[in-house]
């Protein structure tokens, strides 16, 4: 069969990290073709290039054999390119047709936007995909499904011939996904080529014809999925072992420091109770955004969960916790959090590495009072943490990654924290600073302070961490000490649950 | 991964429901119901304390203080939508009336007045967009440097105005007052601008894309987004110059300062009409209606002897009600 669109040898970088190595991939008409991988696999990156979104730094796109490339979703789009991100790309103030003709606005005789025409099309599109809504509605009026259907009708509108959807699902409830394949279905049997990005099994093998593991940023391998059965799927997905990155585990741990009961994520979610010991390093595993973030966050007031009780050293801590309060009142009961995007969320990029680190000292104190210097604590911690600069009056900003990490570490390992919440610990750092911080959180532990981390990178927490809890559609679905657990087992328990 | 904020944003009231319009395009137009019982409500306070009110030449009267506001506001509106914000449209203002006032035959000056101002909307256009300065900046530094223009051109107020332009907004023709006649082609023009072509529609687009953080999802579509930006700042910068050509026919001479703090009042009109500052949300109506509201206020205060303190005070609160009662997810304009 002739191939729709070729992607040949597709590399892409960011900074210094390759997301995308010379990846190929050609998708045929009439098939839906799946593509998986891990976390942080090239997924998401190699169909944003794509869809026109980023543009590769070498390989090449053909269409029917010839050549192609554009630098827009909009130029993709005239390719027959259409995409369906996770993050929707419609604009919430125009209305449903505005938003399928924007750009190509039909006008009437007198210069003015054929406001008619465009609802009539518009309204057509969606009669297509079996939709009654009002062309006229704003797509802030419409749920997250009904923005999916908007966008595919928008593809089909615009005559595309491929159709991207990238997790279109994650958002979807049983009954929205029914409707969704079926329109996939149509699309297909129409001669489409559809790519389908899921981390959910059950759907791969109910439509998708073939399917593509990326690792790494490369291609593992493309195999028809009736040749495929969920194990050798996730066999593919996996498979790298351990480094020698980690130090060892903890032998003894103490008495329960974070105890969780029966806590809600949201109405729908399965209630689950887990604890922390002081001494150990506990992760939250499991595929991305399944509720991990959402959980620790619920501790710190960045989220507000459906209930639950949780206790912190003995005492309660009342649900759902302030947003604007609450870190400040864990911190006054010893806990820490590392918010993960450590420049957006976590360091102060222009001030010195000494206010990094003492900025949690300081805020010990009345706002009133004078602000203390801090120069030992500040000296000691960067000696500790091995934190490489000039000296401690460096702005953070002229750090390397790993060692922008460090700063914000030894903030709280400065202050008399002994539970620290993280999440990922190691984003964007090389990999000796990674293995100095595991060293440095496992001497926080070993001193007696308990870790709840949670991160992308699964082989991080079974190297790291003491016990595992998988996390899955926003709940505990399995426990096991990081000494048994592999990325596969952890694969298995998240995706069969 | 996008996480729910911890706390849900106010639903949108009862009266944003009650009051949002017709279906079509509902939400996008803002809140111009409540300004617009606010004016019938102003009216009715009027009627009732003095007769003058409703006299044909106090309401000509009204439409003819009201006219330079109205124009000014329409042209910042555009700016607004597009998630901007236009400073220097009271020194716009000062300065067309200083070049009328110029030694000059009117067929040169009038055309120079557009031609300067859609020169000051083409460089706030260019500054904010090209060197990305912040719109409140890049205009407030045009306000300084057309103010210093308007004084070093006509320091104190004097000169004469071309007859064309004094008689442009006096008198009636076909037994309409001028004014009336301004109000009406301002309005229909702007109405085509925003409603009836693809550049109103783009700069929804672009507005809304800025106001929910996405200030390149317009660009996604395929729309020239920084274009489409400069013009809006040019049309504003040209509105101010026709709200300028009005005012110096009404005050017959050339005045530096005839425009001071015309920006505030402007953006103040805007504000009150349902026009959301972060862009994206917005009507014309409303905007007429929010100028209307300023321009009844004053005109009460002349006609029933209220202190202009009080006035002022009163259009404070009704600025921060109306903008209060908008729905919003995070904090914004």
């Amino acid at each position: 069969m002739i191939n729709l669109i070729e992607m040949s040898n597709i590399s892409k970088s960011f900074g210094g990290s390759r997301a995308v190595d010379g990846v190929s991939l050609e998708l045929l008409p009439g098939t839906v073709h799946a593509l998986m991988g891990e976390n942080g696999a090239g997924k998401s990156t190699l169909m944003k290039i794509l869809a026109g979104v980023h543009q590769p730094d070498s390989g090449q796109i053909f269409k029917n054999g010839h050549r192609i490339s554009f630098n827009s979703p909009k130029k993709a789009l005239e390719f027959g390119i259409s995409t369906v991100f996770q993050e929707l790309s419609l604009l919430a103030n125009l209305t449903i047709a505005e938003n399928m003709f924007l750009g190509r606005e039909p006008l009437t005789r007198f210069g003015a936007v054929d406001y008619a025409g465009m609802n009539a099309q518009t309204a057509d599109a969606l009669a297509q995909l079996g939709l009654t809504l009002d062309p006229e509605a704003l797509v802030s009026e419409l749920s997250i499904a009904e923005r999916q259907f908007v966008e595919i009708a928008h593809g089909i509108k615009a005559d595309a011939s491929i159709f991207i959807l990238d997790e279109p699902t994650a958002a979807l409830n049983a009954a929205d996904v029914d409707v969704l394949n079926k329109h996939i279905r149509r699309l297909r049997d129409e001669g489409k080529a559809i790519v389908y990005i899921s981390h959910r099994m059950e759907e791969i093998f109910e439509i998708c014809d073939t399917v593509t593991v990326l690792k790494d940023g490369r291609r593992v391998d493309t195999r028809p999925v009736s040749e495929m059965s969920p194990a050798s799927l996730i066999a593919m997905m996996v498979g790298r072992t351990l480094d020698d990155l980690f130090p060892p585990r903890a032998t003894e741990t103490g008495s329960v420091v974070v105890d969780v009961k029966h806590f809600k994520i949201d109405a729908r979610s399965k209630p689950f109770s887990l604890h922390v010991s002081s001494g150990e390093i506990v992760a939250l595993a499991g595929l991305e955004g399944q509720g991990q973030q959402k959980f620790l966050r619920s501790l710190i007031g960045k989220f507000r969960p459906f209930s639950g009780t949780v206790t912190i050293k003995g005492e309660l801590l009342e649900m759902p916790v302030s947003e604007t309060s609450g870190i400040r009142r864990l911190h006054a009961a010893g806990v820490g959090f590392v918010p993960e995007d450590r420049k957006e969320e976590g360091l102060f990029l222009g001030l010195s590495i000494a206010d990094n680190i003492a900025i949690s000292l300081v805020s010990e104190r009345g706002e009133m009072s004078i602000a203390r210097r801090y120069r030992d604590v500040i000296n000691t911690t960067m000696a500790s943490m091995r934190i490489k600069a000039e000296d401690a009056s460096a702005p953070v900003s002229s750090l390397s990654g790993g060692n922008q990490q460090k700063v914000l570490l030894g903030r709280y390992l400065a202050a008399n924290i002994d539970v620290l919440l993280i999440e990922e610990p190691t984003r964007g750092v090389d990999i000796g600073a990674k293995s100095e911080i595991y060293r440095l959180l496992r001497e926080f532990a070993e001193n007696g302070g308990a870790v709840l981390v949670l991160s992308r990178e699964t082989i991080e927490l079974i190297g790291l961490c003491d016990r595992l809890y998988v996390i899955h559609d926003n709940t505990v679905v399995a426990e096991m000490p990081a000494g048994n657990a592999s990325e596969h087992i952890i694969l298995e328990a998240a995706l069969s649950a | 991964m996008k996480l729910e904020p911890a706390i849900q944003p106010r639903p949108a009231t009862r009266i944003t429901s009650l009051l949002s319009g017709s279906r079509r395009k509902r939400g996008r137009q803002g809140l111009w119901l409540v300004p617009l019982l606010i004016a019938i409500l102003i009216g009715i306070a009027l009627a009732l304390q003095t007769e003058q009110f409703l006299s044909r030449e106090n309401l000509f009267n009204l439409v003819a203080q009201a006219m330079p506001l109205v124009i000014t506001a329409i042209g910042q509106m555009f700016v607004v939508i597009v998630g901007g914000l236009d400073l220097s449209v009271g020194s716009t203002i000062s300065f067309t009336t200083a070049i009328l006032a110029l030694d000059a035959p009117g067929y040169v000056l009038i055309p120079a007045v557009f031609v300067l101002a859609a020169l000051i909307g083409l460089t706030n256009g260019l500054v904010i967009t090209r060197f990305n300065v912040h719109p409140i900046i890049a205009t407030l530094a045009m306000q300084y440097v057309i103010l210093g223009f308007a004084r070093m051109l006509r320091p104190v107020s004097g000169g004469t105005v071309p007859e064309l332009v004094i008689s442009s907004v006096a008198g009636s023709f076909l037994g309409i007052p001028m004014p009336v006649i301004w109000g009406v082609v301002v309005i229909l023009i702007a109405w085509k601008l925003l409603y009836g072509s693809r550049f109103g529609l783009h700069l929804f687009a672009i507005g809304g894309g800025v106001a929910s953080g996405a200030e390149d999802a317009a660009r996604n579509f395929g729309i020239a987004d920084r274009r489409n930006t400069v013009i809006a700042y040019v049309a504003c910068s040209l509105f101010a110059g026709l709200a300028g050509v009005f005012l110096a026919g009404r005050i017959v001479s050339g005045d530096p300062n005839v425009g001071l703090l015309f920006e505030l009042d402007a953006i103040t009109a805007v504000a009150i009409g349902g026009t959301q500052l972060s862009g994206g949300i917005g009507s014309l109506h409303g905007t007429v209606i929010g100028a209307l509201v300023l321009a009844l206020l004053s005109n009460g205060m002349n006609l029933t002897n209220i202190s202009p303190f009080v006035q002022t005070a009163i259009k404070g609160a009704i600025l921060m009600f109306v903008v209060g009662l908008q729905s919003r997810k995070k904090m914004g304009l």
